[in-house]
């Protein structure tokens, strides 16, 4: 029984990582870039599906689809707004715009942190779940949203990964991660493919955190954290490798999920930081990173 | 170098901050109190990146360390002010050389991440056992630098201005230009046979210490010590867009960026909430179009 | 504090020095006394301290002030931090020459400010903090402390109250005989939870487990799990920091076990519509209410509140606003702000305010400079959500409704 209970929350908290994490290293992959508003464009999804949903009567599915599109549209804005001017800028030396794009988007982070603290408090919103009321699987009573994230979660790795192996556009991407220059000898326009990556990382931030404000209730003081969490499973994972982060959530999940029952909720995340001690002294690229 | 014109403009800048008391309120200058003690940990960093090449994400982490060491003697031991500070340097040098041993196999945003990773094990570590360490609440100190705003004042002042003076003068030496050099082309610097890692190693040691014992003097200003204060990455964030604000490899510009960032956040009080999210965007906007920060724009155009 | 000024300054001191007279000898009568409010403008608790505040100024201005001297509210907003506070409480002292300061509903915070009160010899009085440390450090060290106040209730006589309200509610007609403690991981819960564990026995209810949450905790889902593991009969919370994300969960998990205690957030009246109506048999703890007359000025102040600001006051703000006026009247036998006159006056309070008849305690208590409690003065509230209101239902001379939980919820039989 309680074997069945951690297997089923387990799944449920390491789905909600996944999906942070995936688009996190999925834009340093391919665009390079540490996006440190990572956390503040999952919130801003969840508060938009729930602002649209309360005070726009856009029902549950309608504040769901509002708080994607917020999610894609400020994808969108940082990239353009901050990260483009950046790496175009003549000003700065390349070896350093590394170091300007993230203090740049941690900056932009904290901007919007702000915004949806003044405009709607810091109390944490909860967006209405997709499905309402509980499930009984195999005597474990479990909501019925949180089967749909993870019918949701998969089914969007699944488009992810047909996307990136099957159709010409997601193997330009790949390509792009391993050499860009290639790729621009070869003739393709640099700037469409990130245009591109970001556009899906904005709609992978905008389901994350319209599926986290579901299960869990986000409020702009979370910003901070969520990047952190991100960040993490991304370095035990190694960066840019998509596969390695998932494994990676799916191990930081169990490990807090277990860490709860059997020991006590309130050090969940002491393991998860005792092995990311680890894995940065012995493995600093993580599982599946490249060095 | 005494006859360039941006030195005696510094140094006129240095004398007024000495001057200003007879001129302004104790509440201003409790302000600036806090700005002087975060400049030095923001010329700190400055030493690292500006000139190790690396990107700490914790300076909050040496910070914090040098702050709690400090608070907890302080709080358990009674233990006389100076020496706590000294205990709490010692410690954030321990930490720093720690976190360099894995820094120095790593490149790029690995080592960013290492030191990210830092600063969260050190706010989990304060918050699990807070019944020592007082965790979200924070650790009362007994003793406290002094009651009186000018003192303190002073006090932060007269810090700033040797730790300044010590980085600075780092920063131009040999070792200084050794450090810059390793920094920007790693490999060329070893072919050329220096060794690199010493370098870096003691850079980390030296940005440690100033930052530990910023952070123990912060909070016997404070008269508490909290993670929210010292530790929280919101504070070390605020130590990088200080330097990269002011100038990065300036040192001098860590600390005006400070001062900057304090100060607007002052005069945009009125605006309430949104004071953060302007003084953010207004720094934004600085390192998008001047990149080289207050001093890189300032030596554009005056030379 | 002030030097002499320098030569250059001589002549502009003698035109200021000439102005201040004309001005103090025309003006003194109308000379502002400054209170100052420190507190956390972006949580919903936090925001309807300097409001009500305010609204407390804005009466007794109407009625003419302190002795012809009106009120004037600085408020501050610290931004949930204690190293804010510190900095807007010094910069209310030193250069808003404020005459006392009404502090925050963090502990954390109060507990920072405590000392600064006593470094600063400036009056701070706090209108929602529940620490015990807080009246205990005035006990021990009260020449320096002497001019902290507890503006609302220790946290160990929250517990005491929750406890009478249990024996009333559940034990009594539900025939409860077990609970588990839930808590979250923070100052003000450590004497709580102690008071809990040696009440709750007392009453007839055993404690199978005691919880300690940490305090950034999002998932609640393996706590709910191994309480209802251990089969209590309730839950009994002690939740401030945490509020919207475990009541979301535990209705959407349908816990078929009731929670009861303290949550501070499900006080204020957003939070039906912050947790999409979670909240529904949510029941909690407050010192007043805005359908309850608990004494005659509760539901006027209430009332004026919602009128002037759009949303009903926060538990914090019904203690700030009793604040001010003690402030006012404390000035007003003191024949000024002379901090430890104001101090001595204080003490002597006998105020009936929205929360009840309001006395401090002295330097025989524990709880130096805390209220006093029990009945005749005050004694607590237990308040349910019950479809989009707050219902109260204890205690019986002054209750609205009676307990009803959601369907999911299941009691002894």
């Amino acid at each position: 029984m309680l074997a069945l209970q951690i297997l089923i929350t387990g799944f449920a908290i390491s789905a909600l990582y996944g999906r942070g994490a995936v688009g996190f290293t999925l834009i340093f992959g391919v665009s390079g870039v540490l996006n440190l508003s990572h956390g503040a464009i999952m919130v801003v999804a969840a508060v938009a599906a729930w602002a649209s949903a309360s005070f726009l009567g856009f029902g549950r599915y309608g504040g769901a689809a509002a708080g994607v599109l917020a999610g894609f549209l400020l994808s969108y804005a940082t990239y353009f707004l901050v990260v483009r001017p950046i790496q175009n800028s003549r000003a700065i030396p390349r070896d350093e715009k590394e170091i300007f794009v993230l203090t740049g988007t941690l900056l932009w982070g904290i901007m919007i942190q702000e915004a949806v603290s003044y405009l709607f408090s810091n109390t944490p919103k909860t967006v209405l779940p997709l499905l309402p009321g509980v499930v009984g699987i195999f005597g474990v009573r479990t909501p019925a949203n949180e089967i749909v994230t993870f019918a949701i979660s998969w089914l969007v790795i699944g488009l992810l990964w047909l996307l990136v192996n099957r159709t010409r556009r997601g193997k330009t991407l790949i390509a792009a991660a391993m050499n860009p220059r290639g790729l621009t000898l070869l003739g393709f326009e640099m700037a469409n493919i990130h245009r591109t990556v970001w556009a899906i990382y904005g709609v992978l931030a905008g389901i994350a955190g319209v599926l986290l404000g579901a299960f869990l209730g986000v409020s702009s003081d979370n910003v901070g954290t969520l990047t952190a969490s991100a960040f993490s499973i991304v370095v035990l994972g190694g960066l840019g490798s998509v596969s390695g982060s998932l494994i990676a959530a799916y191990v930081v999940g169990y490990l807090e999920t277990v860490t709860a029952y059997l020991v006590a909720p309130s050090v969940r995340s002491v393991p998860v930081l005792l092995l990311l001690v680890l894995v940065v002294y012995l493995r600093p690229q993580g599982l599946l990173g490249r060095r | 170098m005494l006859r360039s014109r941006n030195v005696w403009l510094g140094l006129v800048a240095l004398l007024a901050l000495y001057l200003l008391p007879f001129w302004v309120s104790g509440y201003v200058l409790g302000l600036l109190t806090v700005a002087y003690y975060y400049s030095v940990a923001a010329m700190a960093w400055d030493l690292l990146f500006g000139f190790a090449g690396e990107v700490n994400f914790g300076p909050s982490f040496l910070v914090g360390l040098g702050a709690y060491t400090a608070a907890m003697l302080d709080h358990y031991e009674g233990t006389p002010i100076w020496l706590c500070l000294i205990a709490g340097a010692a410690m954030a040098v321990l930490g720093g050389a720690i976190l360099a041993v894995p820094a120095l196999r790593l490149r790029g945003p690995y080592f960013g991440l290492v030191t990210l990773v830092a600063v969260l094990l050190l706010q989990n570590l304060l918050v699990l056992f807070s019944g020592i360490t007082g965790g979200e609440i924070g650790l009362d100190i007994p003793d406290v630098l002094s009651v009186d705003d000018r003192t303190n004042y002073f006090y932060a002042l007269v810090f700033m201005t040797i730790s300044g003076g010590l980085l600075l003068g780092l920063s131009r030496s040999t070792a200084g230009l050794i450090l810059q050099a390793s920094g920007q082309d790693a490999t060329e610097a070893a072919a050329l046979g220096f060794n690199v890692a010493k370098h870096k190693l003691a850079a980390f040691c030296i940005s440690a210490l100033f930052s530990g014992l910023a952070g123990g003097m912060l909070i016997f200003y404070l008269g508490t010590a909290s993670v929210g204060t010292v530790v929280d990455i919101s504070v070390g964030v605020q130590f990088i867009i200080a330097a990269v604000l002011g100038g990065r490899r300036t040192i001098v510009g860590a600390a005006i960026g400070s001062i900057f960032l304090i100060v607007a956040g002052e005069i945009l009080r009125p605006l309430g909430e949104l004071s953060t999210f302007v003084v953010s965007g207004i720094a934004l906007i600085v390192i998008l179009f001047f990149p080289g920060g207050f001093l890189g724009a300032l030596r554009q155009r005056g030379g | 504090m002030t030097d002499a000024p320098s030569r250059r300054l001589l002549p502009c001191a003698a035109v200021l020095a000439a102005c201040a007279a004309v001005a103090a000898a025309s003006a003194s009568a109308a000379e502002p006394i400054r209170i100052g409010v420190i507190a956390e403008a972006a949580s919903v608790a936090g925001a309807s301290i300097p409001n009500a505040a305010q609204l407390a100024a804005d009466e007794i201005n109407a009625a003419g002030g302190v002795d012809g001297h009106p009120i004037e509210i600085v408020a501050y907003d610290n931004k949930s931090s204690a190293a804010d506070s510190v900095r807007a409480f010094q910069r209310a002292v030193q250069q808003d020459h404020v005459a006392a300061v009404i502090a925050s509903y963090i502990s954390e915070v109060v507990l920072a400010l405590e000392p600064w009160a006593g470094r600063l010899k400036t009056p701070l009085i706090t209108p929602g903090a529940a620490s015990d440390l807080i009246t205990h450090r005035v006990h021990d060290d009260y020449d320096h402390l002497k001019y902290v106040f507890h503006g609302y209730l220790a946290s160990t006589q929250i517990a005491d109250a929750v406890c009478d309200a249990a024996r009333d509610l559940l034990v009594g007609p539900l025939k409860m005989t077990t609970a588990v403690v839930l808590s979250e991981d923070a100052a003000w819960t450590i004497p709580l939870d102690a008071e809990y564990l040696n009440c709750l026995p007392k009453i007839g209810l055993k404690v199978l487990d005691h919880i300690r949450l940490a305090p950034d905790t999002a998932d609640f889902t393996p706590v709910y799990n191994k309480i209802e593991d251990e089969k209590p009969d309730v839950i009994i919370t002690g939740i401030s920091h945490v509020g919207v994300q475990p009541t979301v969960q535990w209705a959407e998990q349908h816990v078929p076990i009731p929670m009861f205690g303290v949550a501070s957030q499900a006080t204020t009246s957003t939070f039906w519509k912050d947790t999409n109506g979670a909240a529904n048999g949510v029941a909690f703890n407050m010192f007043s209410a805005a359908d309850v007359a608990v004494t005659a000025k509760t539901i006027p102040f209430a009332a004026a509140f919602q009128k002037k600001y759009g949303v009903t006051p926060s538990y914090a703000g019904y203690t700030a606003y009793d604040e001010v006026y003690i402030l006012a009247d404390a000035f007003k036998r003191a024949g000024g702000t002379d901090a430890d006159k104001v101090v001595t006056a204080l003490e002597a309070t006998d105020y009936v305010g929205t929360i009840g008849h309001i006395q401090y305690l002295g330097t025989d208590s524990p709880f130096t400079h805390g209220m006093r409690i029990g009945a005749g003065y005050i004694s607590g509230l237990l308040v349910q959500w019950q479809d989009g209101k707050q219902v109260t239902v204890w205690p019986k001379d002054v209750a609205v409704g009676a307990l009803s939980f959601p369907a999911f919820i299941k009691l002894p039989q």
